[in-house]
């Protein structure tokens, strides 16, 4: 007998003539996702099947499959000879844990069967072994159209016998969209939007920038710590801390008050830009969700994206943000984005920050300062980590 | 660097690290067991005991061991709480530390919490808390010296009014900043507590006297040790870092008390020359030697505190940039320190170890920080 953790994908499927492409990196995601764990991978007729993984690890293993993208679910299964009372001792093991505490569950047994030379067709292998479970089990009953458990059998060079389905990640494998850079702060969404990209195969690099002594070693701490949550499903995040003191103070002491928050919008994106370009990152992915703050209005969002040449990807553009909460305490980001430490000092928090900024305008007002040299220092000063 | 957070915690001093090693690489052993090895560990705890004792004009067995001030004051209101029946009410001052104040708060629903008001500087209200104490009173929690800003209460005056008007109500006295800076006498108080690392003993001990006499129901439960006030392996390293602190200190009390409060008098006398910059608290003479609280208008404290520490220079703020926490220093606030005075609030905090030219140094990088800072003003 032997323990076996069987995956699907699903939209990997609609690939076409790139579908070895994205099977590959699915396999290369799973089997980094399980390193350590002494587990051999193989993809067999649009699944994929994990061999070899002690019994006391299974749990982990699980658990670091929902975090492979591309993973559709796992059913963690056994796998018998093709003997019938083998098949039955089995099925009644794993439907007596499918049961638990319960004191009545309802089930259907499907079966899938690709070794034509079995004794029995599908239909018959439903039917009788249905007929054992319920003998088995007094306190199951049938239940062809909503059953709470589902047992099911495959017939292929084993017989395979599984009842849980756990939901996976979803989305693409990782490596399979190139790269993008993410702006990072330490709020709520950011992270979020970093995921939901990373979700569909791209890569991440991030940008996060701090304005010392305005924010604290502690707000920095934070960002390294939101970076190294997301790139548990990621993969490797390099993070660069651009230090924007000079930028800030600059823009406070020449512009408009109103446009602070705006003109630093700008400038930041510029940055990440330049960065993602060094990076070889062909877009930039931000957290913005249309009209949460005065910075994210329609209006606003335009100035910013006028900055970049990039395309800007929003995840979140239409999104509540009880959306993106609920998304951040699933991913585990919540609890650390909730950390009381500012990013942004108050100090350049405009009182009436401008609300519907005019594209023209604001590059006249970004134009009152030459920002270049000092963007370069940003960049030469720029501390980069990688979170892992 | 030029450490200026002493109230926080203070550097140990070479003498306590070294007594502490000594007791854990070579005099380790348990003071509790047979053997002539341990018996002498004993000993040398029972001196420590009574050099503390003697500090504070009170007997050695009228001293428990803790592991600092946290544990010394939750077990002084818990254990005297636990000792009687009933309920009634406590006082507790409304600028007393969180480990004192959301002690009695957690006993909300048996007791009536009452909080004592302070002035503007600080200090409690004595006439106030006086006529507050009825027989229906269970304890009165009060603290000698002010953590923010070194105002120094009159406790004789308060034991005198908690005794005279509710003979059974217990008084506790935090020392935690007072103790060795500011003369104290244990006669005046039921129970008072003292944290080591104030005074350049080790993190992690401390101590609680508890007056002869005291319905007391004692600390940790378990082996017995300290009288079965408060169970748990002797700190030996701790207790023995902590006595040669205390002896280092008393030999030099009165020179080092006057070195504080000379250098206190030249830093606050430095910035208040800084326009725009005022002192919270009492009149910086007659407030404890080592503790100056001072708002900045038009910066942040946090934000003064990066800048100066990027200098070496460390201090405390009691306004954190914390998104949550913006006005809500429950101590500035009862003060009625509020707004822009709360939100430049730094407190200095001093040591033997600082010196008057640091003083100096320390005012000039403050000044020089402040003409920056105070060009971006939210606006």
């Amino acid at each position: 007998m032997e323990q076996v953790l069987l995956i699907r994908y699903d939209e990997i499927h609609l690939k076409g003539l790139n579908r070895p492409f994205f099977e590959r990196k699915l396999i290369e995601g799973i089997k980094h996702s399980l390193s350590g764990l002494n587990a051999t991978v193989h993809k067999e007729q649009g699944r994929i099947f994990v061999y070899g993984i002690a019994a006391e690890d299974r749990d982990e293993a699980v658990d670091r499959l929902t975090r492979v993208f591309g993973v559709h679910s796992i059913s963690p299964a056994v796998g018998v000879e093709k003997d019938w009372n083998t098949i039955v001792a089995a099925a009644r093991d794993i439907t007596e844990k499918a049961i638990g505490s319960r004191e009545k569950a309802t089930f259907k047994c499907f079966c899938r069967r690709s070794d034509k030379g079995f004794f029995m067709n599908s239909e018959e292998i439903n039917r009788e072994l249905g007929h054992e479970m319920l003998e088995a089990f007094p306190n199951l009953s049938v239940d062809i159209r909503e059953p709470e458990i589902k047992l099911c059998v495959e017939i292929r060079e084993m017989a395979f016998i599984y009842a849980q389905e756990i939901m996976g990640a979803g989305g693409m494998p990782t490596g399979t969209a190139g790269l993008a850079t993410l702006l990072i702060s330490g709020g709520i969404d950011s992270p979020v939007a970093g995921y939901m990209m990373a979700r569909r195969g791209l890569e991440l690099t991030a940008v996060h920038f701090y304005s010392y002594p305005y924010t604290s070693e502690r707000a920095r701490d934070k960002v390294v710590d939101l970076a190294k949550i997301v790139s548990r499903y990621s993969g490797p995040i390099k993070l660069h801390l651009v230090p924007f003191t000079e930028i800030q103070l600059a823009i406070y002491e020449k512009c408009p008050p109103k446009e602070t928050t705006v003109l630093m919008r700008r400038l930041m994106m510029k940055i990440a830009q330049l960065w993602a370009e060094k990076d070889g990152a062909r877009a930039l992915i931000t957290g913005e969700a249309l009209g949460q703050v005065a910075s994210q209005t329609l209006e606003s969002l335009c100035v910013t994206d006028d900055a970049v040449t990039m395309p800007v990807f929003r995840p979140l553009i239409g999104f509540d943000k009880n959306d993106i909460v609920a998304i951040a305490k699933k991913i585990d980001t919540f609890n650390t984005s909730i950390l009381p430490y500012e990013d942004c000092c108050t100090v350049f928090v405009p009182q009436h920050p401008v609300t519907k900024p005019e594209v023209q305008k604001m590059r006249e007002s970004e134009a009152l300062v030459d920002f270049s040299e000092m963007i370069q220092r940003a960049i030469e000063n720029t501390e980069t980590v990688t979170a892992i | 660097m030029i450490y200026l957070d002493n109230s926080a915690t203070t550097r140990t001093l070479d003498i306590a690290a070294d007594t502490a090693a000594q007791y854990m690489k070579a005099d380790f052993f348990n003071p509790a067991a047979a053997y002539s090895a341990a018996v002498e560990v004993e000993r040398n705890i029972n001196s420590a005991r009574a050099r503390l004792a003697n500090a504070i004009h009170a007997q050695s067995d009228e001293i428990i061991y803790t592991s600092g001030g946290t544990e010394s004051n939750n077990t002084a209101i818990f254990g005297a709480l636990r000792a009687r029946r009933g309920g009634g009410r406590i006082i507790v001052g409304a600028t007393e530390h969180p480990s004192v104040y959301e002690a009695a708060m957690s006993m909300k629903g048996q007791y009536v919490i009452n909080e004592a008001r302070v002035d503007k500087t600080g200090a409690y209200d004595v006439n106030m808390l006086a006529q507050s104490i009825a027989n229906d009173v269970a304890s009165v929690s009060v603290m000698q010296v002010n953590n923010e800003t070194g105002a120094i209460n009159d406790i004789p005056a308060i034991y005198k009014a908690v005794k005279q008007r509710a003979p059974m109500a217990i008084m506790h006295v935090d020392g935690v900043q007072g103790f060795l800076k500011v003369p104290f006498d244990a006669r005046y108080c039921d129970m008072y507590s003292i944290s080591g690392h104030k005074f350049h003993a080790p993190k992690g001990v401390g101590a609680l006297y508890v007056k002869r006499g005291t319905r007391f129901a004692g600390g940790q439960i378990g082996g017995g040790q300290e009288r079965n006030l408060r169970s748990g392996t002797t700190n030996t390293p701790g207790i023995m870092g902590m006595d040669a602190a205390i002896g280092y200190y008393a030999e030099n009390i009165d020179n080092i008390r006057q070195r504080l409060m000379n250098m206190k008098l030249r830093l606050a006398s430095n910035l208040t020359s800084i326009s725009d910059t005022f002192i919270n608290g009492p009149a910086p003479e007659l407030g404890a030697p080592h503790i100056l609280n001072v708002s900045f208008l038009g910066v942040r404290g946090e934000v003064l505190l990066h800048a100066l520490e990027e200098k070496g220079i460390y201090v405390s703020t009691g306004s954190a940039c914390s998104a949550h926490k913006k006005g809500k220093n429950r101590i500035l606030n009862a003060m009625g320190v509020v707004g822009d005075r709360q939100e430049g609030a730094i407190r200095f905090s001093l040591s033997m170890f600082n010196t008057i030219e640091e003083m100096d140094i320390a005012a000039e990088e403050i000044a020089a920080q402040l003409a920056f800072l105070r060009r971006f003003k939210r606006r």
